[in-house]
């Protein structure tokens, strides 16, 4: 396992294990627990071993293997409506896969072997002869491993899975499965393909066009949508498709005809991207794990029934806040640190438009993030002197009707984890640099 | 004076928060001016919290939030980068929101939101502008332990800015973005309708400290953009400067008809704002007066509203009210309060042996050079930012503002502490007396009252002082030197109190009163930039349009996938077994039944007629059975057998026959 693959693995190790201990809570009482655990801890397995691949070949056995065994946590709850969901998110997987297959096939006729070494293993020669094959291997590739990511136009299947899977699944599906998806361009273009004539092409934009499409779009929608989860699903289409716009413009600008060097200049978007992985990762870990409390607790699904929710249970919406702090980007979290590494690199590579364009869809984004995820944290806190008069005479809650330590605990270690990486980040910045030679 | 002028203590912690330089602190003059007022204002604010907040519940939170925005606010005025800057900087907007929010009533919760989407919208062009900046000079440190590093900075800059034309506009459009973010906190125009909104609705404490420091942060960032970012950039002194005029009015005015004691001194801090803005614009054109005059402005404006709203603050724990009709007549024998409100309106209002009136007077006498400098240069054939008679104009309307704030005084210390309020009863009440305040907020009040005549008569020493201190800072090459007390600037003084009883007399006794002498507000609510343009555009129109846009495309895929199931990719009919019968049978029979149906219909056949109808599907599967019976029939029988074999035999024959000849 390389460093790259260290940082995706351990993500997926503590969101896994903190969903993990919530899941006790969240589904005491529940059907189906044995197949939901079952397949849980293999869905984890599979996707270390995903962290782990050293070549395309694995990766993408790893790949499918991921698709399939989470989806059975989709399914959870064995109703129509899951199984529908359930199926959508297998076809669009399988889907996005196949597109993914046709550029590895590709690739495995140019490159001298699949496994994964940092620059690729395409001579520049082979740049140059076969261009137009390995551009469109390449988008193949970004566009089938980006429909895991939820980017724009194969995003559906997200906000479709995560409202019918039980939380714990949502928060590890949505914090460490999509980012396979994430994992798996950087490992076919940096590892295997090679940046070679990528920056500038046709591909390079296409992908920060779409990216930047998805960006808004989630968070526009998310911003209108009135069912909790299904508003965290936009806000993960959108949140991801930051880290995908990070690799789009971090692939940089420097082209010369004559000179194609698998190491083109890369900049310090990718940093951003890499560190917005992990600061999503543990922040919307932390905001599925949320509103499953307030969905098994107060029996909260739609967004304005959070209304006062902070007062009954406070240690989780405090949590929630910070959480939701952290992706709007306030700083100290590292919400905040990435973001500022995704602009300030994108800016610095001076693609023309694309490299301001990029930091302003990142903003406004930003405000529609605060419009949906803070706007709830308000009135969960301050619901109004009204509210208090009508709840004046509530019992308060017994210890079987809020949320126990089994579900605190991991909502605050991850809580807490994506504050400290925003504080102590240069060490993950060292690393991430070192990775990528920035 | 001269070792505080040289104060520089730097401390930085490498390595945290995503900087490879960390968080980065500096103590200059100006720096330390700014934490000792800071300091003195939350102490004071405290003081009054103790009787505030008495009555109130979750006393714990406020607290909490309290202690944190200090921390915040402190840290903001010592940064010494950008980035730490903006760091506390956003710490600070999100933790003063609780404040707004505190009282939970529908007015302030909705404040709150106005608050706390202004400063989000601030923090994040800010943030905009300081991706910008960095880019283009590679570094956000803005101050050094020297002059000379200082300038470095500068040189940094400019030799990159000119190098090339792009970077010339990346500069602009970042400093720009930031002065909208600073500007957001300050309360300039046109994102000053937040003002207005929270200080009235927050608790009295939280109101001074909003006003008189919080605003200041922005102030702060509007002195670094000007001072280092865009040092000796006229044009950008013209901007400032518009945008401080525009903020006078915009403040001044609603400040005159308004008939609520907070939201009066709300707008009269985005007037205060407008007044130091447009100092620090006319300092940005060259002329050093008007920075100290804003840097001295902005010191008093602190005190003046410290004093101010705690003492708005006093008037509503006791009166419960806060709008002028209601309190009207409190303050009377009630000695202590109104010198302590007095010392703030004279200060605020600029009468001379007041700080007020030094710092006005020295934006004003900035004003009046720059003019005379404008024509000069005009003279020599230079190029010029801004005509001499625009800031003749820009002189006069800083006069009339003036004199508006001597207005809006009067009207609320002869309200509150010279007329008797128009119900006997409650103004007996009033008089009762009694403790109206503890002897915690009586010292700490008076002290904070005492401040601004000791600054004001012993100015040519104290200010001149202070301004010496924040020199390196506000990058002045030495202190301006005025004559406080010639008549060159006695008369400019006493012209805006002229003004000012011109106006208080001519119009808000005959406006803002109604026929029967009560206080009431002249213009309608419904007039409100907010709700009429800034809400229905962002909150709905904006929303409305992008979503159905964003909708589509969100949908693009589903609708595709849905269209080819129905057309393409249709699900062939599940075979089912038949009852009776083949499937030709049964699609006769159906033809059969649509057929008789159909003729039916024509022929008129209906009721009892037309339920006769045979079934076609049942009676050809009927058919069927029976042919395939007879069928049976006949291939069991031993005449097809022979039948069969005559064919065979023919068939052979024939072969033979055929193989013979051919």
């Amino acid at each position: 396992m390389d460093p790259l693959g260290a940082i995706f693995a351990f993500l997926t190790l503590i969101v896994f294990l903190c969903s993990g201990v919530f899941s006790f809570e969240y589904l005491k009482g529940s059907k189906n627990i044995k197949s939901y655990a079952v397949f849980y801890v293999i869905t984890m397995a599979v996707e270390l071993l995903l962290c782990a691949a050293s070549n395309l070949i694995t990766f993408y056995m790893c790949y499918e293997l991921l698709t399939i065994m989470s989806m059975p946590l989709v399914i959870h709850e064995r109703t129509a409506q899951s199984k529908a969901a359930a199926l959508k998110y297998l076809f669009f997987s399988m889907f996005g896969a196949y597109f993914a297959l046709f550029g590895i096939y590709n690739l495995s006729k140019k490159a001298t072997s699949l496994s994964f070494v940092y620059g690729g293993n395409i001579d520049a020669s082979v740049w140059v002869a076969d261009e137009k094959i390995l551009l469109i291997s390449v988008m193949a590739m970004i566009i089938g491993f980006g429909v895991k990511a939820g980017m724009w136009p194969m995003h559906s299947w997200l906000p479709a899975a995560h409202p019918v899977a039980p939380s714990p699944a949502s928060a590890v599906l949505s914090a460490c499965v999509v980012k396979a998806g994430v994992l798996g361009i950087i490992r076919s273009i940096w590892y295997v393909a090679g940046t070679g004539k990528i920056p500038g092409s046709y591909v390079q934009k296409a992908w920060m066009i779409l990216t930047l499409m998805t960006v808004f779009l989630g968070s526009m929608l998310a911003y209108r949508e009135q069912v909790l989860k299904k508003r965290l699903a936009y806000s993960t289409v959108s949140q991801v498709s930051y880290i995908l716009f990070g690799l789009a413009v971090g692939i940089g600008s420097v082209h010369t005809d004559s000179m194609v060097s698998s190491y083109a200049y890369v900049s310090d978007s990718i940093t951003g991207a890499i560190l917005h992985v992990l600061a999503h990762g543990f922040i919307k870990a932390v905001l599925f794990l949320v509103a499953g409390a307030a969905m098994r607790y107060m029996n909260v699904h739609k967004v304005d029934e959070l209304k006062g929710i902070g007062l009954k249970m406070p240690g989780i919406m405090v949590c929630y806040t910070i959480a939701s702090l952290g992706l709007i980007g306030i700083p100290p979290t590292g919400g905040f640190v990435s973001k500022w590494y995704l602009a300030t690199g994108s800016i610095a590579t001076g693609i023309p438009v694309f490299s301001w364009l990029g930091p302003v869809v990142l903003l406004v984004s930003a405000l529609l993030t605060a419009g949906y995820l803070l706007g709830p944290a308000v009135k969960a806190f301050f619901p109004g002197r009204e509210y208090r008069q009508d709840h004046k005479d509530d019992k308060p809650l017994g210890k079987d009707e809020k949320p126990g330590l089994l579900m605190l605990l991991p909502v605050a270690t991850l809580t807490l984890l994506s504050v400290l990486m925003g504080i102590f980040t240069s060490p993950i910045i060292e690393v991430i640099r070192k990775i990528f030679f920035i | 004076m001269n070792n505080l002028m040289d104060l520089s203590i730097e401390y930085s912690i490498p390595g945290i928060c995503g900087m490879p330089s960390g968080l980065c602190f500096v103590i200059d003059g100006f720096r330390l001016i700014y934490a000792c007022i800071a300091t003195f204002m939350w102490v004071v604010s405290l003081a009054l919290s103790s009787q505030y907040m008495k009555h109130y519940e979750r006393k714990a939170r406020y607290y909490f939030f309290f202690a944190l925005t200090y921390i915040a606010t402190v840290a903001v005025f010592l940064s010494a980068d950008l980035y730490t800057l903006f760091i506390f900087f956003e710490a600070m907007s999100l933790s003063s929101y609780v404040w707004v929010a505190f009282d939970e009533r529908k007015a302030s919760l909705r404040a709150a939101d106005t608050y706390l989407a202004i400063s989000i919208i601030g923090g994040l062009t800010m943030l905009m502008g300081l991706f910008l900046i960095y880019d283009a000079s590679g570094q956000l440190l803005l101050t050094g332990n020297t002059l000379k590093i200082n300038e470095l900075a500068d040189m940094y800059i400019m030799a990159k800015a000119v190098k090339s034309g792009s970077l010339h506009t990346q500069i602009w459009a970042g400093g720009f973005c930031m002065l909208v973010g600073f500007g957001a906190k300050a309360g300039a125009f046109p994102l000053h309708i937040w003002l207005p909104k929270a200080h009235p609705v927050a608790p009295a404490p939280a109101s001074a400290l909003l006003s008189g420091i919080l605003t200041k942060t922005g102030i702060l960032g509007i002195l670094m953009l000007t001072n280092y970012i865009f040092a000796g950039n006229m044009e950008w002194g013209v901007i400032i400067l518009t945008i401080g005029v525009l903020t006078m009015i915009v403040g001044s005015l609603p400040a005159l008809t308004s008939t609520d004691l907070k939201r009066t001194l709300a707008c009269s801090s985005v007037a205060q704002i407008g007044f130091i803005m447009t100092g620090i614009g006319v300092g940005s054109l060259g002329i050093p007066m008007g920075t100290s005059g804003a840097f001295l402005h902005m010191v008093g404006h602190s005190i003046f509203k410290l004093i101010l709203f705690s003492a708005a603050g006093v008037i509503y724990m006791n009166a419960h009210k806060l709008d002028l009709e209601s309190i009207r007549g409190f303050g009377r024998k009630k000695p202590l309060l109104n010198v302590i409100f007095l010392s703030g309106s004279l200060g605020i209002a600029g009468v001379p042996m007041f700080n007020g009136y030094i710092s006005k007077t020295l934006i004003h006498e900035g004003i009046v050079e720059a003019a005379m400098m404008m024509a000069h240069m005009e003279a020599n054939g230079m190029a010029i930012p801004i005509s001499a008679g625009t800031l003749s104009v820009i002189e006069w309307i800083f006069v009339i503002c003036g004199g508006c704030t001597a207005a809006y005084m009067i009207k609320l210390y002869i309200c509150i502490f010279v007329e008797k309020n128009s119900d006997p009863e409650i103004q007996a009440g009033y008089d009762e007396g009694g403790r109206y305040m503890n002897n915690i907020v009586t010292v700490a009040l008076a002290a904070a009252a005492l401040i601004p005549p000791t600054l004001g008569i012993t100015a040519q020493k104290s200010l001149n002082g202070l301004t010496d201190m924040a020199r390196l800072f506000l990058r002045l090459p030495s202190v301006p030197q005025a004559h406080f007390y010639s008549w060159e600037s006695l008369r400019g003084g006493l012209i805006s109190l002229a003004i000012g009883v011109v106006l208080y007399i001519g119009v808000i006794r005959t406006v803002v009163k109604d026929d029967e002498g009560r206080y009431s507000d002249p213009v309608p609510a419904w007039l409100d930039l907010e709700d009429l343009v800034y809400r229905p555009v962002l909150m709905r129109a904006l929303p409305f349009l992008c979503a159905i846009g964003c909708r589509v495309l969100d949908t693009l895929v589903d609708i595709t996938i849905v269209a080819l199931r129905k057309t393409v990719f249709k699900d062939s009919r599940k075979t089912e077994e038949l009852k009776e019968g083949t499937w030709l049978t049964h699609m006769l029979g159906t033809a059969a039944n649509k057929a008789a149906d159909i003729k039916a219909y024509f022929w008129g056949l209906r009721g009892k007629k037309a339920s006769k109808r045979p079934d076609y599907v049942h009676r050809f599967a009927l058919d069927y059975t029976s042919f395939k019976e007879s069928r049976t029939v006949i291939y069991r029988s031993l005449s097809f057998g022979l039948l069969l074999f005559c064919m065979g035999l023919v068939l052979t024959v024939a072969y033979i026959l055929i193989t013979r000849w051919w």
